[in-house]
């Protein structure tokens, strides 16, 4: 740590207001959370008229509830999906690009789109793709030959079927952010070792990803956390985790709980959870891939 | 519940409200010519004229796809030209979101005036909390409010048992019939009397046709069977009886009626993802030909129409020989229950916050407000084919409805009972072991016995 | 440099069938808004050519809400929420990385939990809070605003603060070092190095700011009412009831909700340029 760093006035100045923000609007409403954990809610919006009997009624359920657990199991599915699909060929994507000359900026804009189509019109899509009767891909197997159909959406299936299109969608989020710290590092370090000789693979393996670790582990932070969260795309294609309960994440067993069981109170214990998970998860890829920072 | 009463006194008047209707079903484009002719501007029963000048917030459900929404904005725009005064319309397509909305808008006292909303259990915490004034208190001061209505026919508040909101248009269940796959298999067509043997029956041969008997995505919305098969153990009577167990005389009924819809999954009468499709995929079905019954709200009448023209929007590209074989009819009958005992009524109504009703201003003006949107010559633009509850409904022009709506109210003429569902006033967390545990039940993962008590308990808790 | 023809075919090859993969969703969307709903379940795949075009979808969505004032509100909103994640983050993570200090360890997983927070367990104390101050369900239409740009400036923050963070830690010290010796303060070190070196950073955060407040429909639907305040993205909200959803009013509403994030993704991305370190170095 450099020493020009150690005014402590700046630490509150430049820390104050982002805080100030977090505080007040996520914070306070989220302690307000951790309250409504022990209230016995059924309307989102109040806060009940009495407290959970036994007061820890919901973390009991918690940690008993079969759904909860199938949610996890699902979830760090999802994690490793994450970490191997989207990071992964996001990455792979970053490098390829870094290495073209023509045609980046195509690329780079049409690597987004899947990101600003909302849930909806991409769940419609992938439910017609995966449809039944007459969805894209039956239709090519029966033209391929096959004489039966696949239900894609049933239990065997349901699992792949909703993690192939969140991992696709969001590879062109962790493309733009890798791509940034590619542009980030200096053109001169792969100058000065094209002179001394070093291949093109060399120069990806010793200069770029070492130079982006610190980028990758960031991406990697967002993915665990974002595979706790996620829950548009999941909910259009398989709301209330059909079939069979067997497709719940975290994220959409949460949103299922308060908005539609009206189970307002575990809802918020599920919220609870997955911060908790959240700040777990994201402690651990950290000492993995340790950065050169001791956070 | 008054339920009951309601059931047995709305049919006369559903009668006429069933030829009252003169907006043409799911037809917005088309709709300009209602707004033309609505004679609103000149009702004799307004007793309350407001200086003008007063703006008031109205939220209501009539927004987006709603078939009403331009109905309900054209009826606005004549209020407004009429009164002088403005409405802040604050309305949104009804989901969870909207519900959420509306209850967080009481809890922090930013509600509207003018609210229409869910008469049932859904309404429980703004009643009990008093923030909404009862239409026996408006009438103290305004003793014309909603006089053109049955009173016997306004539901009360599940809450406390007072009347609050003045309904517009109801609602009916009933089972649609793809007439052509019928006909394929051989097949004719159910009438008053069907049974449920019948029904079985038809199912077999149907399947044996090659065709998929029920549209209905059990994993996604089972609400409309639910509701019939354990309607179909109970009578117009008891069906709206919330049992006090699994075992009590109405927990038994609850019991066999989801074994019913177990039964029928066996026998492989759903499609064969019902499981995992959603309810999108299986109207599809049936539209498509590929299904023969479908249970569905009366809403879903403009939903297969639509299916028919070349374009949704424009009821002039309407395929007549497509929609010709679609029809609608009552759901076959076990036990007790008639076959023409059927699920409806009028869910919603307008209300009045205590909000407005303490601000004299806008005290008049949400009265003149919901006396123009509940008059005998919006209502029946609204209700279309469905209910209201007028006393006194003009007659109707029928050439004005297209087929299946003609089809709709020749069923309606033939109903014995409306009753409304029981799962509204069930609602919330107590469905959901029976509702979005259905796929456990049918698949034998879960005994109906145990959702069933599940759910009760669930529901014992909410109402202590 | 010499390349190898063959490999760098290869390379193409596969950035294109990717590129393939991700355009063919929006090529998708907009072909089906040209087309009436129920084709769309049937014929989803299909070119809206003949009979099946129709310009129906844009007249409903047009009908729906005034587009213009929505697209207002919603850049309006989006912009703001940009620019006060950008200024908050960018100091925090600042901050973060390079002062010590012995709540630095307790503030990093503040951020990280900050950001697992559901929007809807956070939303309702927020707008409870906001009643009370008075600055939602105002008919003013700048505090309508505010209250909703305020909630998504905290909720973006900390993305924004742990991909910044990324970020400076793999900015050079050094540069930092030889301005102070020359006498920089540490607001000039932030303002005339940490800014102008993370550049391409900072406008990766701004992009998807930009990108999550606006696309956010449950706080906006939440905060924002009238018709004269609602956003574009409302626009998606209105497309189901008990009939069914209209799939062709969505796709519809779809392309028109995402051609301005597009657009400004296009703008902005083009200050993601290679070689600002370097040259920064060099001047």
């Amino acid at each position: 740590m450099s020493n020009i760093y150690k005014n402590r006035k700046y630490i509150i100045l430049f820390l104050l207001p982002a805080f100030i923000f977090l505080t007040v609007y996520l914070y306070y409403p989220f302690f307000l959370n951790i309250f409504s954990s022990f209230r016995s809610i059924r309307t989102l919006g109040t806060y009940g008229k009495k407290w959970n009997e036994p007061w820890n009624e919901n973390y009991v359920k918690l940690i008993t509830d079969p759904v909860v657990r199938t949610s996890l199991v699902n979830t760090l599915y999802m994690m490793i999906a994450t970490i191997l699909g989207q990071v992964g060929i996001a990455l792979v994507l970053a490098l390829l690009v870094d290495n073209i000359s023509k045609g980046t900026q195509f690329f780079r804009t049409v690597y987004f789109f899947p990101i600003v189509i909302s849930a909806t019109a991409l769940g419609l899509l992938f439910n017609l793709i995966f449809l039944y009767d007459k969805g894209m891909l039956n239709q090519f197997l029966e033209f391929m030959g096959k004489r039966d159909l696949t239900d894609w959406k049933n239990e065997s299936h349901a699992l792949a079927t909703m993690m192939l299109p969140v991992v696709w969608q969001y590879v062109g989020f962790y493309f733009v952010i890798l791509e940034t710290g590619l542009n980030n590092i200096s053109e001169e370090l792969y100058e000065s070792a094209a002179i001394d000789g070093a291949t093109r693979l060399q120069r990806v393996m010793y200069i770029s990803i070492p130079m982006l670790r610190n980028v990758i582990c960031t991406c990697l932070t967002l993915g665990v956390t974002g595979a706790l969260k996620v829950f548009d795309l999941p909910w259009t294609m398989f709301p209330k985790g059909m079939p069979l309960k067997q497709t719940f994440l975290t994220g959409t067993y949460m949103y299922y709980q308060t908005m539609e069981a009206k189970n307002v109170d575990y809802g918020s214990t599920l919220a609870i959870l997955i911060v908790v998970l959240g700040v777990i998860l994201s402690r651990v890829t950290r000492r993995i891939f340790k950065e050169s920072e001791d956070l | 519940m008054k339920m009951k009463k309601f059931a047995a006194l709305i049919l006369g008047i559903t009668m006429t409200a069933v030829l009252a209707g003169c907006g043409v079903q799911g037809a917005a484009p088309a709709a300009p010519a209602a707004p033309a002719e609505e004679p609103a501007e000149e009702t004799a029963e307004e007793t309350s004229e407001p200086a003008g000048g007063v703006e008031i917030t109205v939220t209501t459900t009539f927004a987006g796809e709603d078939t009403n929404a331009q109905n309900y904005k054209d009826s606005v725009a004549a209020w407004e030209a009429k009164t002088g005064n403005k409405v802040s319309d604050t309305s949104a397509t009804s989901d969870e979101t909207f519900k959420t909305r509306v209850i967080t808008d009481f809890e922090v006292g930013s509600e509207p005036d003018v609210l229409f909303f869910f008469n049932g259990a859904d309404a429980n915490d703004f009643v009990n909390a008093g923030k909404v004034v009862s239409i026996d208190d408006i009438r103290a001061e305004f003793p014309e409010y909603a006089s053109n209505m049955n009173d016997d026919l306004i539901a009360a508040s599940p809450a406390d048992g007072v009347k609050y909101a003045v309904p517009v248009n109801g609602y009916w269940e009933a089972m649609f019939v793809n007439t052509k796959v019928l006909d394929e298999a051989g097949v004719a067509m159910p009438g008053a009397d069907y049974t449920w043997d019948q029904f079985i029956a038809d199912c077999d041969k149907i399947k044996a046709a090659g065709y998929t008997p029920i549209a209905a995505a059990l994993g996604n919305i089972p609400h409309y069977w639910w509701e019939f098969c354990i309607f179909n153990q109970q009578t117009p009577e008891n069906h709206l009886d919330i049992p006090q167990s699994a075992t009590d005389a109405t927990g038994a009924q609850w019991v066999a009626g989801l074994n019913d819809i177990k039964d029928l999954y066996e026998k492989g009468f759903f499609p064969d993802n019902t499981l995992s499709a959603t309810d999108d995929e299986t109207f599809a079905m049936f539209t498509d030909d590929k299904a023969a019954f479908l249970l569905d709200g009366s809403w879903k009448v403009g939903g297969i129409v639509g299916a028919c023209q070349s374009d949704p929007d424009d009821p002039s590209t309407l395929d007549a020989d497509k929609v010709a074989h679609f029809d609608v009819t009552y759901f076959p009958s076990k036990g007790n229950r008639k076959t023409t005992d059927l699920v409806g009524g009028l869910s919603m109504g307008y209300y009045i916050t205590t909000k407005a009703w303490e601000d004299p201003d806008r005290k008049a003006a949400a009265v003149s407000f919901v006396e123009h949107m509940t008059s005998d010559e919006v209502v029946p633009l609204f209700a279309q084919h469905t209910a209201s509850a007028l006393k006194n409904a003009p007659k109707v022009d029928e050439s004005k409805f297209n087929p299946l709506q003609v089809k709709a109210m020749d069923m309606m003429s033939g109903v014995t009972s409306l009753t409304g569902a029981v799962q509204d006033l069930f609602n919330g967390d107590c469905r959901v072991s029976t509702f979005d545990g259905m796929p456990d039940i049918v698949e034998g993962n879960v005994d109906a016995a145990d959702a069933v008590q599940e759910g009760i308990d669930v529901y014992k808790e909410t109402i202590e | 440099m010499k390349r190898n023809k063959a490999g760098l075919a290869a390379l193409y090859v596969i950035l294109g069938l990717w590129a393939a993969t991700t355009i063919y969703p929006l090529f998708w969307v907009i072909e089906n808004s040209f087309k009436v709903k129920d084709k769309i379940l049937k014929q989803s795949f299909a070119l809206p050519i003949g009979d099946m075009f129709t310009l129906a979808n844009y007249r409903r969505a047009f009908d729906r809400l005034s587009i213009g004032r929505a697209y207002t509100n919603s850049i309006c909103i989006s912009s703001c929420v940009t620019v006060g994640v950008m200024l908050l983050a960018g100091l925090a993570a600042f901050a973060l990385v390079r002062f010590d200090f012995k709540l630095k360890k307790l503030c990093y997983t503040m951020v990280i939990a900050a950001m697992m927070f559901p929007v809807f367990s956070t939303i309702i104390p927020v707008y409870t809070m906001e009643t009370t101050w008075h600055i939602t369900n105002t008919s003013s239409w700048a505090l309508n605003m505010l209250s909703v740009i305020l909630p998504q400036i905290a909720g973006n923050i900390s993305f924004a603060i742990i991909v910044l963070m990324g970020f400076v830690q793999s900015l050079p010290l050094e540069l930092e070092e030889a301005a102070h010796l020359e006498g920089a303060s540490i607001p000039q070190i932030y303002a005339r190095i940490v800014v102008p070196l993370g550049k391409p950073s900072f406008v990766t955060v701004a992009i998807f700011s930009f990108l999550w407040s606006y696309n956010d429909l449950f706080t906006q639907m939440f905060f924002l009412r009238r018709p004269e305040m609602q956003a574009i993205t409302r626009l998606l909200n209105e497309l189901s009831s008990k009939e069914g959803t209209n799939y062709g009013l969505m796709a519809s509403a779809v392309t028109l909700v995402i051609i301005p994030v597009v657009v400004v993704y296009i703008f902005l991305q083009k200050y993601i340029i290679k070689g600002m370190t370097a040259g920064a170095i060099k001047g």
